[in-house]
């Protein structure tokens, strides 16, 4: 039971919540904006981190430099799915009126082109590449200096994200937007420009997320889609749209991963997420702190 | 006109005895994919008796699919054919109306993922008890030959049919469309909304039960990562989609579209075949949202 208590377990906790918080984060912008059920977010993730493996393995370039040049490019592909995919159906009003099951086919098929694609490119064999190996030392706690920085990035990201969409005029339009489109477009905000700056932005978001998880384990072409369930998982139990409740429960699943696990065995880690998923759904489907509307 | 109404059922039942025959015309490798067809059709009509009609999509059928295969496997030789596959069936009801009741109360996104959460959970739990009993897969001795698998499928195939085209033309059916328009709307005009949901969530839990049971036998073989697939879920979501409407010709033309397509691709391009699998599925939400048989009604209508 002392291992419980230990530093080294909560630090990885935290880890795994500021990951889950920003990959979480990225959907919301798109889910929560748009309702388009992005079942290809962890495939962003996936395209993230291969980019900055294939930085690093073919021109050296530090997976921590590449980060910024792997988000920009991951979002300006979100904005070419927005383009070309997503901005006719929503704006097609017979489209737009079974925008739940169109949306889930349209990134279900974009989410398989994206995988075999990648896999007939680069073979479905894992990769991974050894970066920031070294141990740093902070009184009790030792730390691997690539989950150090992990966690310092993912965290800075988030926060920096929020604190933007509550005080810049555009983070404050994609808040409207995600809490009634109808009262968005009254109050003369350009709609169309909000939506594929969420775009940009979440996807962006899912590919920086991509580039520091290939800093901490193997990546392969299928290892998005545990990422887009982590990441509903947490926006639905923060409450859609509700950003600050999104981090909350980020770190609480995070939290409940690490020690579920570490309490019982890896077999149970997939069990006690979706049980805990499926628990919140069913007695509080508008989330931890959501208002009562947002479940309808 | 009056004509073209007498023959409609008997063109249709003329189909359906026609199809009893490809196990004296065929080898086994056609017969099989004649298998798979209809157990396609038969999971797609069952999908539409519950989301084509009121709207709740369900991404959770691998959860029947993958139950009825447990239980006809568990009982394999110990209880008659005749037995575990109705019981297959019955038990994937049976879970449908016990969790139909908290689960049907979550609509629209929550909904979907809910249904995938459910059947992910099921299939983790069915791998934590088969590692506990220290199975990794079992082999199924002696399962019936093809042949009797392809007629039982054909006899699913067209009960899931007939199924989706009587409660489309009932009163039913009728409340189950009003669900999906306007679920208050329709409650306040006297639907018995939940009792509805309940009974076509269980009706369209029953039938992916059985294809279940029917494909374990098929396969010979269980292991529950593929018997709980979500991809088998995605797939009848496809097919209902690319075939459209919420009414049996839809599930029958987007299954045969399928069908052609992994046979045109499977054996000349393997490898491209899931990247064209999405690139069609994207034409076809842009391009065609209302299905082949949507668009087939609307050419009618105009001419």
């Amino acid at each position: 039971m002392a291992e419980l208590l230990s530093t080294q377990l909560l630090f990885a906790a935290l880890v795994t919540g500021a990951l889950y918080a920003l990959t979480a984060l990225g959907l919301n912008l798109v889910y929560g904006t748009m309702r388009l059920l992005n079942v290809a977010h962890g495939e962003f993730v996936m395209l993230g981190a291969y980019a900055t493996y294939w930085a690093f393995a073919l021109t050296g370039l530090p997976p921590l430099a590449a980060l910024p040049v792997v988000a920009i490019a991951t979002g300006l592909l979100g904005l070419a799915a927005y383009r070309g995919l997503f901005r006719g159906l929503l704006r097609n009003p017979t489209l737009a009126t079974r925008i739940e099951s169109n949306s889930l086919l349209l990134f279900f098929g974009l989410s398989i082109v994206l995988q075999n694609t990648v896999a007939a490119l680069f073979t479905p064999t894992p990769r991974g590449y050894a970066y920031l190996d070294a141990i740093v030392t902070i009184g009790p706690l030792s730390m691997a200096s690539d989950r150090l920085a992990a966690l310092v990035i993912a965290a800075g990201v988030t926060l920096a994200i929020v604190l933007f969409l509550r005080f810049n005029l555009l983070g404050l339009a994609i808040k409207a937007l995600i809490q009634s489109r109808e009262a968005t477009q009254i109050v003369g905000i350009d709609v169309g420009r909000v939506q594929a700056t969420s775009f940009i932005a979440g996807f962006g978001l899912a590919g920086l997320a991509g580039g520091l998880v290939s800093m901490l384990g193997q990546i392969s072409p299928f290892m998005g889609f545990p990422y887009t369930i982590s990441a509903f998982v947490v926006i639905i139990l923060g409450g859609l749209g509700n950003l600050t409740g999104g981090i909350v429960a980020a770190l609480l699943l995070g939290v409940l991963e690490t020690y579920g696990v570490a309490l019982t065995s890896t077999n149970y880690r997939s069990i006690l997420i979706y049980g805990v998923f499926i628990l919140i759904l069913l007695i509080r489907p508008q989330g931890l702190m959501g208002s009562r509307q947002a479940a309808r | 006109m009056i004509g073209a109404r007498k023959i409609t059922p008997m063109f249709y039942v003329a189909a359906a005895l026609l199809l009893t025959l490809p196990p004296f015309l065929v080898g086994p490798y056609w017969l099989g994919v004649g298998l798979l067809l209809l157990s396609w059709i038969a999971l797609a009509q069952s999908w539409v008796l519950l989301s084509g009609m009121t709207g709740y999509i369900s991404l959770g059928h691998a959860m029947f699919y993958g139950l009825g295969g447990y239980l006809t496997v568990l009982t394999w030789q110990s209880w008659p054919l005749w037995i575990s596959l109705p019981a297959a069936g019955a038990l994937a009801a049976f879970v449908a109306l016990v969790l139909g009741w908290p689960v049907l109360r979550v609509r629209g996104p929550y909904f979907v993922i809910l249904t995938y959460g459910l059947a992910e959970l099921v299939k983790f739990v069915v791998i934590d008890i088969e590692a506990k009993l220290g199975k990794f897969g079992r082999l199924l001795m002696g399962a019936p030959p093809l042949e009797t698998l392809y007629w039982l499928m054909l006899a699913l195939a067209l009960i899931a049919t007939l199924a989706t085209w009587y409660v489309r033309r009932s009163r039913f059916g009728a409340g189950l469309r009003a669900i999906r328009e306007n679920e208050e709307a329709a409650e306040t005009l006297g639907v018995p909304v939940v009792r509805f949901k309940l009974f076509a969530f269980a009706a369209s839990a029953f039938i992916p039960g059985i294809v279940g049971g029917l494909m374990a036998l098929r396969s010979a073989y269980f292991e529950p990562f593929q018997a709980f697939s979500p991809v088998t879920s995605f797939t009848i979501v496809v097919i209902a989609l690319i075939g459209g409407s919420d009414d049996a010709p839809g599930p029958i033309l987007g299954a045969l579209f399928l069908i052609v397509l992994q046979e045109l691709l499977w054996t000349s391009a393997p490898e491209l075949y899931l990247i064209i699998l999405g690139l069609v599925l994207i034409g076809f939400v842009l391009f065609v949202p209302d299905g082949v048989h949507g668009r087939l009604l609307r050419g009618k209508r105009a001419t």
